[in-house]
């Protein structure tokens, strides 16, 4: 298992506590398969203050506004995202694949009472799930929000890389909450 | 052989509209330049015809509109006022029912309450403005006419966009098919009540229950079903069916075509006269996006039962170059449904087996649940000791031993010491305070609890499970994307028992079939709570017209609004009502013959401010 990834907290509690999830292992097994060593494929944090530009993002129910990008190879792009709907949102930049990873770890938070309909229960996030893991939702690529709230993100991508940004509260991706991101031509 | 339904679709007439433009009041048209979206007006014309179909091999005359049957797909426009003139060729008084539409009381289509029906060769002309938006259908609410085949689909566009998207969009709608008419079945049911019942327990059966269970256990047992004129097979009154999609048979499959990686919308419409079917399409899950034309949020999903009347609308998106089987299963097992999804014409994939048929148990008597009833369970008034004189206690249900035993996952499934839930304090659970909220049902995916759907009787041979142990969906996982009523304490509770005598085909509510029933009378403006106590072993789908029924799951604002909720055997299901729509209206059992039977009440509005009132009777 790769240990260098995004959500690592998340993902490495589900293995470590299955007495918490008594009858509910399948969740545990191969969330994570093929879903990190991206590395440098879908680029990394960057300086606010070496951003090209700035791209606002506006997250509805159950949509984003635009929904497509297209960012220049090697970029540094400054998102300032804000959540309008009256659910919770995320924006989150990854592949296809790391977001079908991310959807079930963000069902275990809705499962444990992390993420409400409306609301995130950060207290519950910073439960320790075992070996001082918890769900909390800190990970660069990616912003939760409640309605109302607002979050930037600075993101230098790489020369070109497959990437949709997306949004992995369980059904929103699948209801088509999810956006095309073009890096490069 | 693969076959394409002709689709049949009625848009607004540019004629219409520009006449309904025309028509407007100089008022009228500066409201409509306030509104974003401009109103729009458009005029349909349907006729309710003898319609000749091919099924089962020979030719069969039905009923249907515009020469099909199921008539054409109505699209509407939230914000549109509609014109429909509906003219009965029938030799018989007919009526249009529009079901789910929220409109004036004498738009409702219903003999009797909304008007006096349509004459043969009489027009009916329909006014009402379209004031929602979601799948919705069609039919008859005159005899057993949509047992015939009147009925038809209605997609209504939203003023807005969706929270949701689609590349393609399809109505399913299912329905069953009877060689004999439905007065002829209604006939036959009042005669022998198990004329159709093809699912009987022999001799052979009882010689096999002794051997397993003993001869004393399978005695009671046979006694116990024979007090409650019930057999455990009773499951559906009426077999021999053949299941339909979009008017086609499982060998004439239906088909939708696909791009691979595009999202398809399916609005499921369940238009049988009896059937219930539980729905899955092997390889792909399916967000639901809508419950009865409702905006839920979204949940994936493998399976899901679909009662008689109810619609739901998913988004599948198939990335294979494949066939996908749409396999509408009937409750019962007595048949399916069937349809396919494909990149181009003629292709099929495997279409799954039956499963085997569920038998009904003690728990389904309403002899093993004590006061688990789900409301109950969702307003922290159960007590610890109704939970142990009722499924928590099996010693309590010597009856039921025997049927209780071949389902030994339920006596786990509702130990929610058990379930080891992160939110749900052991402690709370000893106080009885259960919050299904904080349970979290609506996001218990897993195969080992769906046993636990709380709107099943603990035990039911009903409750339902995927069939590749997958999630199916519960009402408990219905939460409104947009609540459209802000939450508030209801005035009073009606009890709305379910009742019946299965020996003489008489359906009832309170005991009391809807000839002998005085009309249950709503002030306008307050907001009532239903109590549905069913105490027979059938699903009653119960189908309040005019006003939407909040359907409690314990989601609190977030609890799903629906047109029909469907009540379980051995269960107790509460809904609230915000009475906001003046007249009468009908409420009932939405299986045919049940509401035929008796199963049926007025709904009568009274206290309505004028404006509203006058509104109600144009």
């Amino acid at each position: 298992m790769m240990k260098n990834h995004l959500l690592r907290g998340v993902g490495a509690a589900l293995l470590a506590t299955p007495l918490l999830f008594a009858g509910q292992p399948v969740l545990a097994a191969g969330s994570h398969s093929g879903g990190h060593g991206h590395g440098e494929a879908i680029g990394g944090p960057g300086e606010a203050a070496q951003a090209d530009r700035t791209v606002e993002i506006a997250m509805h129910d159950n949509y984003y506004e635009p929904e497509r990008l297209s960012v220049a190879g090697g970029e540094t792009v400054r998102f300032l995202v804000r959540n309008e709907g009256s659910l919770v949102h995320e924006f989150n930049i990854g592949t296809a694949t790391m977001h079908a990873a991310h959807q079930e770890e963000m069902m275990m938070m809705v499962e444990h009472g992390v993420l409400e309909a409306d609301r995130i229960n950060h207290e519950r996030m910073k439960m320790d799930m075992g070996g001082g893991r918890t769900m909390e939702h800190d990970d660069p690529n990616s912003v939760l929000l409640e309605p109302g709230e607002s979050a930037e993100i600075v993101w230098r991508f790489p020369q070109s890389a497959d990437l949709e940004f997306a949004c992995n509260v369980p059904g929103h991706y699948e209801a088509g909450m999810v956006g095309s991101l073009e890096v490069g031509q | 052989m693969t076959a394409r339904a002709e689709e049949t679709t009625m848009r607004r007439s540019p004629s219409g509209g520009r006449r309904g433009v025309a028509a407007a009041t100089l008022a009228a048209a500066l409201a409509a330049l306030a509104l974003p979206d401009i109103t729009t007006a458009g005029t349909y014309d349907l006729t309710i015809d003898k319609v000749t179909v091919e099924r089962g091999g020979s030719k069969q005359t039905v009923l249907g509109y515009n020469g099909s049957s199921p008539g054409p797909t109505l699209r509407f426009r939230e914000g549109e006022e509609v014109t429909i003139n509906v003219t009965n060729r029938l030799s018989v008084p007919s009526s249009i029912h529009w079901h789910g539409l929220i409109l004036p009381t004498g738009m409702d289509g219903v003999p009797g309450l909304s008007y006096e029906g349509i004459a043969p060769g009489g027009t009916f002309t329909y006014r009402f403005p379209i004031v929602q938006s979601g799948t919705y259908w069609f039919h008859s609410h005159s005899g057993q006419q949509e047992q015939d085949g009147a009925y038809g689909s209605i997609v209504i566009e939203p003023a807005g966009r969706e929270p949701f998207r689609y590349d393609r969009d399809y109505v399913v709608l299912l329905s069953d098919d009877h060689d004999h008419d439905g007065a002829s079945i209604l006939a036959n049911l009042k005669q022998m009540p198990d004329y159709y019942n093809r699912q009987q327990r022999t001799l052979g059966d009882f010689f096999a229950d002794v051997s397993a269970e003993g001869l004393s256990a399978t005695l009671a047992d046979r006694t116990d079903w024979g007090e409650m004129r019930m057999m455990p097979t009773d499951i559906a009154d009426v077999q021999d069916y053949r299941y339909l999609i979009n008017g086609l048979e499982p060998e004439q499959n239906w088909t939708g075509l696909f791009e691979p990686g595009e999202r398809v919308r399916l609005r499921f419409i369940n238009a049988s006269a009896m059937t219930y079917f539980d729905l899955r399409i092997p390889g792909l899950e399916m967000t639901v996006v809508q419950a009865d034309g409702n905006n839920v949020q979204p949940v994936t999903v493998d399976e899901l039962r679909i009662a008689v009347s109810e619609t739901y609308d998913v988004i599948v998106r198939p990335t294979e170059a494949q066939a996908y089987t749409i396999f509408a299963e009937t409750m019962a097992r007595d048949g399916y449904a069937r349809g396919t999804l494909a990149p181009s014409p003629g292709m099929s994939a495997e279409v799954p087996a039956l499963r085997e048929p569920p038998l009904l148990t003690m728990a389904d008597m309403g002899m093993a649940h004590g006061d688990m009833g789900h409301g109950d369970m969702g307003h922290g008034d159960m007590a610890t000791g109704d939970m142990d004189s009722g499924a928590m206690d099996t010693g309590a249900m010597s009856g039921g031993e025997s049927t209780m035993a071949a389902e030994p996952a339920e006596a786990e499934a509702m130990d929610h010491a058990a379930m080891g839930h992160g939110t749900m304090e052991a402690e709370a659970s000893r106080e009885g305070s259960m919050d299904h909220a904080a349970m979290g049902h609506g996001s218990m995916d897993h195969s080992d609890m769906a046993a636990g759907d709380s709107f099943y009787a603990p035990g039911s041979g009903l409750t339902p499970r995927a069939a590749d142990g997958g999630r199916f969906l519960s009402y408990a996982d219905l939460k409104a994307q947009k609540p459209l009523y802000a939450e508030r304490p209801a005035g009073r509770e009606i009890e709305i028992r379910l009742t019946g005598n299965m020996e003489r085909y008489i359906w009832s509510i309170n005991g009391i079939k809807y000839e002998d029933a005085e009309p249950i009378v709503l002030q306008y403006g307050e907001r009532v709570r239903f109590k549905f106590v069913n105490e027979t072993m059938m699903t009653h789908p119960m189908h309040l017209h005019g006003m939407w029924s909040i359907l409690d799951t314990g989601s609190g604002k977030w609890d799903p609004i629906k047109h029909v909720v469907s009540v379980a055997p051995g269960t107790t299901v509460y809904t609230e009502t915000e009475v906001d729509a003046p007249g009468r209206w009908a409420f009932h059992c939405h299986l045919l013959y049940h509401m035929a039977s008796g199963m049926f009440r007025e709904v009568r509005v009274e206290g309505a401010p004028q404006q509203a009132a006058a509104e109600a009777g144009r």
